[in-house]
């Protein structure tokens, strides 16, 4: 905890000593709102709608769609980041020659940018709500937790992945490519999974983004029960089982094999 | 209590090189490898300054980074006050203090007292005894009235003494200094020297394995020096003994131009 504290605290210093990037920052996400407002009255007008977007339509839908893209990019990147700034910067020989094992220093080097996320994904949420008066079902959030919670974790096993890709090859990590590049299309951000052909929509059975948005627009949109939303929960489950411990072995081999290799701190 | 504070034995390190597609297609399995270590022996006792001395390549940094966990070795055995480093890296680096490129090794838009409790958050240290003993090291290295400024407006003496205030946090028994003086001029290359020599060694009994291509630090400072050349240890002794055995012919001609 003492740790993570650190770890919390140094990113919060470094990150508002640029005072005026986060001001741009939360303009961004205004424009961007305003800008899937718009869009959804241009979606609502063409009369494509249908039950699967839910009763507060297509605006709604967006909204978690594109929040829980935000989580997936930030899981993905933050902990090859972490390696790929401290090596640049580097700090990375100074961090690895503390008590603190290496696997801790990249899962504690992701803390900041998943809060900082969070409190951006409120921020999306918070914008939708006060300006644009979109209605969520906030009586039981106990569901819409897990669901995140279990995102999160099997998003950050990807991330763990894709760190031990740019750990040993410094550039370029095909998971980054892989999954960023095919949650984005065939994970429902923008539109619903059933509106692809039968072969995207198998890929898209495979992607954990496709549960993790499912789950939260049935808990947050139409108030689902528990029963319901078991087909988002146990699918994830799974995926977080598997792939959260496969990041965190991968992750461990790519750190040996750097340091028998001697690039640990090459960049 | 092991006889040596640093023991190092045998010690082979090969790095591997990358391989053009022509030569993987005609030896996939055999690696092209660089010898930076090639069954070296060392032993630093405790409470001794030892210097390593030696051109550009000789393997005296991939020494350190073996000794601080960062690197592993391909053979031998290296232990650091008993404490073996492939097998308890974690007692290793306990024991250890490592300071090494301290220029890059800080974060620059964070003061020198953020940055040390950083750093000492990650060796476990709790906040009071971080503050205690950041203010304790900073007096003593004359860096009191700069810790609350930003690392980056920091001269070069100033970062190098921070980097020692980082490794001496924990009071480890064992400081490994990559060329701690190669930045400062003579008279703050002396202060270090001074530094070292009476107050870690002789007040607080630290054991210190320098490496360094300055003859002052090794002149100065070192109770033995040992000259490195190609992964090996070609000389040692006293610098007497080693300037002495180099005049009598002793050594490569790599060191006789340094010494």
């Amino acid at each position: 905890m003492k740790k993570l504290w650190a770890f919390l605290k140094r990113d919060f210093l470094i990150e508002t000593s640029y005072r005026f990037s986060t001001l741009l920052q939360m303009g961004s996400i205004v424009f961007t709102v305003t800008g899937y407002y718009y869009l959804a009255r241009f979606v609502g007008g063409s009369g494509f709608s249908g039950e699967n977007l839910g009763a507060q339509g297509y605006f709604a839908f967006v909204l978690i769609g594109v929040a829980v893209h935000e989580y997936l990019t930030t899981s993905l990147e933050a902990f090859s980041r972490g390696i790929r700034e401290s090596q640049l910067a580097g700090t990375l020989g100074a961090l690895l020659s503390t008590q603190t094992s290496l696997a801790a220093i990249i899962l504690l080097s992701a803390a900041y940018p998943l809060i900082w996320t969070s409190f951006v994904v409120m921020f999306y949420l918070a914008v939708g709500i006060g300006i644009f008066g979109v209605r969520f079902a906030l009586g039981d959030l106990s569901a819409a937790g897990l669901i995140l919670f279990l995102s999160i974790i099997a998003f950050s096993g990807l991330g763990t992945l894709s760190a031990s890709f740019v750990m040993v090859f410094k550039r370029g990590s095909p998971v980054v490519w892989l999954f960023g590049g095919l949650s984005w299309l065939l994970g429902g951000v923008l539109y619903p999974v059933a509106v692809l052909p039968w072969w995207l929509r198998q890929a898209s059975a495979l992607l954990p983004i496709t549960y993790a948005i499912e789950g939260l627009r049935a808990a947050l949109l139409r108030d689902a029960p528990w029963h319901e939303l078991w087909h988002s929960v146990g699918p994830l489950l799974l995926i977080a089982a598997i792939v959260f411990p496969l990041g965190i072995a991968s992750f461990q081999i790519a750190a040996r094999y750097t340091r028998i290799a001697g690039t640990l701190e090459q960049y | 209590m092991n006889a040596a504070a640093i023991s190092v034995r045998n010690l082979v390190k090969r790095f591997p090189l990358s391989r053009g597609l022509t030569q993987i297609a005609r030896r996939p399995f055999t690696p092209r490898l660089a010898t930076a270590l090639d069954g070296l022996d060392l032993e630093v006792g405790y409470g001794e300054i030892f210097g390593l001395l030696g051109p550009n390549g000789a393997g005296k940094t991939t020494l350190l980074k073996i000794l601080c966990t960062l690197v592993l070795p391909t053979g031998g055995i290296a232990t650091v006050t008993g404490h073996n480093v492939v097998q308890a890296p974690g007692s290793v680096r306990q024991a250890t203090g490592y300071c090494l490129d301290t220029e890059r090794s800080f974060y620059y838009r964070l003061t020198g007292r953020q940055n040390l409790a950083f750093f000492a958050a990650l060796n476990n240290l709790e906040s009071k005894q971080a503050g205690e003993r950041i203010a304790e090291l900073t007096e003593m290295l004359g860096l009191s009235s700069a810790v609350d400024r930003r690392f980056a407006t920091y001269s070069k003496g100033m970062q190098q003494k921070l980097g020692l205030v980082r490794a001496l946090m924990t009071d480890p028994g064992v400081l490994l200094l990559d060329e701690p003086t190669k930045s400062l001029d003579p008279a703050a290359a002396a202060e270090f020297r001074r530094f070292l020599r009476n107050t870690l060694v002789d007040r607080f009994n630290k054991t210190i394995l320098l490496v360094t291509h300055s003859l002052e630090d090794a002149s100065e400072c070192c109770d033995r020096i040992a000259l490195m050349n190609q992964g090996r240890i070609s000389l040692r002794g006293t610098w007497a003994e080693v300037r002495g055995a180099i005049r009598n012919g002793g050594g490569s001609s790599e060191h006789a131009g340094h010494l």
